[in-house]
C-alpha cells in the first residue's frame, strides 16, 4: 500500500517538471548550482532535491559548510512532514525513519575545510564506509572563496565516482546580478565547469526558477517552478503556465 | 555551621581515571579537619581513602557512586559531590551533575587532557555548570603544568589563566607562587599543613611577573574596574579576585591552580579558590517541571519563605541503616516538617536529618535552600522530588531509559541466595535503570541495566558488600518481539471430560501498535463473554506476550481488540479464560509477521580529523548508520546510530585503530527491527536451546 502511495508521490513530484527540462537529469559525473540570493531558498531547494532521491530509496550525502547539523536534520523533517500531508502518506514516521537511514550529513567549518580534506572525507564515506550514494548535495560552499578549481575538483572527483552533485551558490555582489542571458555574473568563471545552472529570484512574493545553462546549451528558460512559500518545497508555477 | 547561602559551596571533584582525583578529595577532608590522618588510594595501610567509602571503589582505584561530603573552609560550608566518570553509569553521573553548583576540574600534570577530561569537560558545558582546574602531580617525571594549561585552552576551548607558577618541578618541586598576592608559598610540617609564606624566588622573579601580566590581562576582560586600576598600575587583590570569580561564573573564565595532593602541595590555596571563584546556590538558577501544568518548567527561588522543593539523589543503606541524600532547592527542612513525595504522593515526616562526612554524620535540626543533607528512615527511590504538600513540582524528568543488556546471575549456595536477594532489593531503588526478575522458565535472577560495566559493578558490589558470591552468564542483549500487522482470533478453550470441566471462547484481533508496549480494548457487547472474566482476559495475554515464541523475548507494542466470545454457565472460569486468550495468542502469533527488535545506540566518536575514515568504517562493518559527521581543523566528530550487539568491544577496536586518540561515548536510543539474516540466526539460536533444554 505504501509502496504505490510512495511511486505516486515520486511520479507526481514537481522535481520530474525539473528533470524533463534538464534533458532527464543532471546526470553522472556532473556538476549543478542553484544560484541566488541569500534567503532566497536555495536550502530548501537543495533538502527537496535529496528528499526526493532518498523516497526513490537513493542514498545522498549532504554535504555543509555553515549549518549546524541538528539545523539541516530539522530542514529534512520538516519537508518530509510537508510532502507526507499532501496524498494520503500512511505510516509517514515510520517511513520518515527508514528514509533518513539513507542520508548521511558531512559538515565542514569553512576556514578549516579544503576541498581536499572534503573529498578525502567523502571518499571515505562512499569507499571505506560503503555508503553507496550517487548524489551529493554541497549546501553553503563560498563560491568566491573556493574558485574554479575547486569545482573543478568536484567535478573530478564525481566523474571518478560516478556522482551527481548539486551545489548552492549564494549570490554577494551588487545589483545587477545577471547579465543579459541570465549568467550570474559572479558565476561566469564556473561556467565551463557548471553543467546544469538554475537560477532563483524573487518576484514579488514568489521565487522563480530559470534555467540559465543546460548542459552543453546555454539558453534562459523559465522552469515553471515556483517555491511554495508556506511549505517551501518546490512547486508548479500555475501562474507561469497561464502566461 | 554557616547557613548563610552566600557562604555554601556544592561543588564536584571530576577528572580522568588517575588524576588524583581521590587524593584530592582526602587531602580536602584532612586540611578541613574532617579526617585526622590521610589514608592513600589502594592504601598500603589497608584503610584506603576517606571518599570511597564502597570496599570496590578501594580496591579498584576507582569512585563509582557518589558519596557527599560536607566540609567546612574559611567559614564556609563546602558540599563535594564525588562523581563517577565512566560513562556507563550515566544516571549516576547526571543526577550528580544536577545537584552540583560547580567543580574543580582534576588534570594530571603528565598526561594533561585525556579522553575522559573531555567527556567531563563536555558534561560540565552539558549543564552548564562552571569549574576551576586544577593541575596535579607537579612532582611526577615530565610535569609540564604550562602545556596542561595550553590544552584546556586549545583542546577543550577555555580561556585557561594560571593563577599560580610553580617553584621546581618534578622532584625539585617545593611550593608555589600566587600570582594575586605575588608571595611564594611553601607547605611544611610532615603533612604540609603549616603554610610558610615568603617573598618570591629571585630567580623566579621575572617569569612570575609576566604570568602576573598574562592573567591580569585576561582577567580583566571581566571587569571594566580591574581593567582600570591595572591602566593605572595598581590592581588590588579584591578587585582581581571579584574579577575572576565574574569570569569563572559565567563560564568564561578558567583559572587554573597547580600542585601536587601526593605531596600535599597547594591544596589549601585551592580550597581557597573555591570559596573565593566558585557561585554559591543562589548564584546558580534552577528549574522544576510542574506535573500540574504539563511539565512547563519553573525557575527556583532562594527566598527563606518559599515551599520546599528538594531533590532525593542518592540512596545509600549503610552502618545506619538508610540514608537518603536530598539537595534542597528551594525553602528549607526542619525537623517535624511534612513533605510530599511528588512521583508516589505519598506523604513523609521529616525525622532525623544530617549532615554527612564520608563515613561518620552530624545532627542537624534545619537545613536551608542550597543545601546538602541527608535523611532517615525515608521510603523512596532515588530521583524521587520533595515538596511541600501544595506544590507539584519535579526536579528530574520521570522519564527513565529501559534496560538494553541482560545478565543471568545465580547465588553458589544458599547464604548467597539470601543476601543477593537483599543486595537487589537495595540496588533497584537506588539506580532505576537497574533491574532484576527471575525467569520462569530457566527459574534463572536476571539482572538489566545499561551496559556491560553498569552489571560488572553491581556484581562486584554484591559480592562485597552483602557478601553474596554469584556465578554470571553471558552478557545477553535485550531483545523483543513485535508484529507486523494485524490479525483475527477465535479460539476455543475446551476440556470437558469427567469432573469439572473448562470452557472459554474469545474473538478478537492484535494490532500492532505505534507507541506503547500494549493495550487492552474490550469491545465484547450484551454480555457474551461475562465482565468478571474481561480482566482474565488481559492477564492471559500480558502473561503469554512475556516470551514470544520467535526467540522468547517479551512481545511489544501489541493492542489487543476483544471483540466476542462465548462461555459456559458451569465450566466457564477465570483460569478457562486466561489460558484461552494464552492460547489464541499462540495461535495467531506466527500470522502477524513477527519480528525481532534490538536496541539500537546512539554512538558519537570523537577524534582527531585523520582517522575519520576508519572510523566511518568501523561503524558501516556494525551494521551501523551514520548519521552525520563534523570536521573542524583537525578535531573530527561522528555521530551514529548503531545495534547494541555489535558495540562489544568496540573500545578496543577503537583504540587500536586510532593508537588510543579517539574516544566514544553510547547511549541507548530506540528500539529497531533485526535485519532478516540475523532474524533467522537469533530464531535458530533459540530453536537450538530449546531442544537441549528439553533433552535434559
Amino acid at each position: 500500500m505504501t509502496l504505490t502511495v510512495k511511486e505516486e508521490l515520486i511520479k507526481r513530484s514537481p522535481l520530474r517538471i525539473l528533470e524533463k527540462s534538464i534533458s532527464g537529469g543532471l546526470g553522472k559525473g556532473n556538476i549543478g548550482v542553484l544560484a541566488s540570493r541569500k534567503g532566497v531558498g536555495k536550502t530548501a531547494c537543495l533538502v527537496h532535491i535529496a528528499a526526493d532521491k532518498l523516497l526513490q530509496d537513493k542514498p545522498i550525502i549532504h554535504v555543509s559548510y555553515a549549518s549546524r547539523v541538528d539545523h539541516i536534520i530539522t530542514w529534512y523533517e520538516d519537508i518530509f512532514k510537508e510532502i507526507a500531508k499532501k496524498p494520503k502518506m500512511k505510516s509517514a514516521l515510520d517511513t520518515f525513519d527508514e528514509l533518513i537511514r539513507k542520508r548521511v550529513i558531512m559538515n565542514f567549518k569553512q576556514d578549516g575545510a579544503r576541498t581536499e580534506q572534503v573529498l578525502r572525507s567523502l571518499e571515505a564515506m562512499i569507499v571505506h564506509a560503503n555508503f553507496r550514494a550517487e548524489t551529493v548535495i554541497v549546501d553553503g560552499l563560498d563560491f568566491a572563496q573556493a574558485g574554479p578549481e575547486d569545482l573543478r575538483k568536484f567535478k573530478d572527483f564525481a566523474g571518478r565516482l560516478g556522482l551527481e552533485v548539486w551545489f548552492s551558490a549564494s549570490l554577494k555582489k551588487d545589483d545587477p546580478l545577471f547579465d543579459d542571458r541570465g549568467i550570474p555574473f559572479e558565476l561566469k568563471s564556473y561556467l565551463d565547469v557548471v553543467d546544469v545552472l538554475i537560477s532563483l529570484q524573487l518576484h514579488g512574493d514568489h521565487v522563480h526558477f530559470s534555467l540559465v545553462k543546460d548542459h552543453e546549451r546555454l539558453a534562459p528558460k523559465d522552469l515553471r517552478l515556483k517555491l511554495d512559500p508556506t511549505t517551501l518545497l518546490i512547486a508548479k508555477d500555475v501562474r507561469a503556465r497561464a502566461r | 555551621m554557616s547557613t548563610d547561602i552566600a557562604r555554601m559551596r556544592n561543588i564536584g571533584i571530576s577528572a580522568h581515571i588517575d588524576s588524583g582525583k581521590t587524593t584530592l578529595t582526602e587531602r580536602i577532608l584532612f586540611y578541613c579537619k574532617k579526617i585526622h590522618k590521610i589514608h592513600e588510594v589502594k592504601g598500603k595501610d589497608g584503610v584506603g581513602a576517606t571518599m570511597d567509602s564502597m570496599d570496590l571503589e578501594r580496591e579498584r582505584g576507582i569512585t563509582i557512586t557518589s558519596a557527599t561530603t560536607n566540609v567546612e573552609w574559611a567559614d564556609h560550608s563546602i558540599n563535594i559531590i564525588d562523581t563517577p566518570g565512566h560513562v556507563d553509569f550515566t544516571i549516576e553521573v547526571e543526577r550528580s551533575l544536577r545537584v552540583l553548583d560547580s567543580a574543580i576540574l582534576v588534570l594530571c600534570s603528565v598526561g594533561g587532557v585525556q579522553s575522559q577530561t573531555i567527556t567531563v569537560d563536555r558534561q560540565l558545558r552539558r549543564y552548564n555548570v562552571p569549574f576551576i582546574a586544577f593541575i596535579n602531580k607537579l612532582d611526577r617525571v615530565g610535569a609540564n603544568p604550562f602545556k596542561v594549561r595550553e590544552q584546556i585552552a586549545d583542546k577543550l576551548g577555555h580561556n585557561a589563566v594560571l593563577m599560580q607558577i610553580p617553584i621546581g618541578l618534578e622532584s625539585a618541586f617545593r611550593g608555589l607562587v600566587d600570582l594575586v598576592t605575588m608571595k611564594a608559598l611553601y607547605f611544611d610540617g610532615p603533612e604540609g599543613e603549616d603554610i610558610r609564606v615568603e617573598e618570591i624566588p629571585a630567580e623566579l622573579a621575572a617569569e612570575a611577573a609576566e604570568k602576573r601580566e598574562e592573567m591580569l590581562d585576561a582577567v580583566s576582560m571581566h571587569s571594566d574596574e580591574l581593567m582600570e586600576a591595572v591602566l593605572e598600575g595598581r590592581p588590588t587583590e579584591n578587585l582581581v579576585r571579584a574579577a575572576v570569580r565574574r569570569g569563572v561564573v559565567t563560564r568564561k573564565l578558567v583559572p587554573v591552580f597547580v600542585g601536587s595532593a601526593y605531596r600535599n602541595k597547594g591544596i589549601q590555596p585551592l580550597l581557597d579558590a573555591v570559596v573565593h571563584y566558585l557561585p554559591n546556590p543562589s548564584e546558580v538558577e534552577n528549574r522544576a517541571i510542574d506535573l500540574d501544568h504539563e511539565g512547563a518548567e519553573r525557575v527556583l527561588t532562594d527566598a527563606p519563605e518559599a515551599k520546599t522543593v528538594a531533590l532525593a539523589f542518592k540512596l545509600e543503606d549503610g552502618a545506619y541503616g538508610q540514608l537518603t541524600y536530598i539537595r534542597i532547592y528551594q525553602g528549607g527542612l526542619h525537623k517535624g516538617d511534612e513533605l510530599v513525595n511528588t512521583r508516589s504522593g505519598q506523604k513523609i515526616k521529616v525525622g532525623r536529618l544530617v549532615r554527612m562526612h564520608a563515613d561518620t554524620m552530624a545532627e542537624i535540626h534545619e537545613a536551608g535552600s542550597g543545601d546538602i543533607v541527608a535523611l532517615f528512615g525515608v521510603e523512596c527511590a532515588s530521583g524521587d522530588t520533595f515538596c511541600s504538600p501544595g506544590l507539584n513540582l519535579a526536579m528530574t524528568a520521570i522519564y527513565v531509559p529501559e534496560p538494553v543488556i541482560s545478565l543471568a546471575i545465580e547465588p553458589v549456595d544458599k547464604n548467597a541466595s539470601d543476601r543477593m536477594a537483599k543486595a537487589l532489593n537495595r540496588f533497584t531503588k537506588e539506580d532505576p535503570t537497574f533491574r532484576t526478575h527471575v525467569d520462569p522458565e530457566s527459574n534463572e535472577t536476571i539482572i538489566q541495566g545499561m551496559g556491560e560495566l553498569h552489571l560488572d559493578v553491581y556484581v562486584e558490589r554484591m559480592k562485597r558488600e552483602y557478601r553474596a558470591e554469584v556465578k554470571t552468564g553471558m552478557p545477553q542483549v535485550a531483545y523483543r518481539e513485535a508484529i507486523g500487522q494485524k490479525v483475527d482470533f477465535d479460539y476455543t478453550h475446551k476440556k470437558q471430560t469427567g469432573g469439572s470441566g473448562q470452557y472459554a471462547r474469545i474473538i478478537g484481533r492484535l494490532e500492532p501498535l505505534g507507541k506503547g508496549a500494549y493495550e487492552f480494548s474490550n469491545e465484547v457487547r450484551g454480555g457474551r463473554i461475562p465482565r468478571e472474566f474481561i480482566p482474565s482476559c488481559d492477564k492471559g495475554f500480558k502473561a503469554v506476550m512475556k516470551k514470544g515464541q520467535l526467540i522468547g523475548f517479551p512481545v511489544t507494542g501489541v493492542r489487543v481488540v476483544l471483540t466476542d466470545g462465548q462461555y459456559h454457565p458451569v465450566d466457564s472460569s477465570d483460569i478457562a479464560f486466561q489460558t484461552a486468550a494464552q492460547g489464541a495468542f499462540r495461535q495467531v502469533y506466527a500470522m502477524a509477521k513477527p519480528q525481532i527488535l534490538e536496541p539500537i545506540m546512539k554512538v558519537s566518536v570523537e577524534g582527531p580529523t585523520e582517522f575519520a575514515g576508519n572510523v566511518f568504517a568501523t561503524i558501516s562493518q556494525r551494521r551501523g548508520t551514520i548519521v552525520s559527521s563534523v570536521e573542524d581543523g583537525t578535531f573530527s566528530r561522528v555521530d551514529a546510530e548503531v545495534p547494541l550487539s555489535e558495540m562489544f568491544g568496540y573500545s578496543m577496536v577503537l583504540r587500536s585503530l586510532t593508537q588510543g586518540k579517539a574516544e566514544f561515548t553510547m547511549e541507548f536510543l530506540k528500539y529497531g527491527r533485526v535485519p532478516a539474516y540475523i532474524a533467522e540466526l537469533l530464531t535458530e539460536q533459540h530453536l537450538e536451546r530449546k531442544k537441549k533444554e528439553s533433552q535434559k
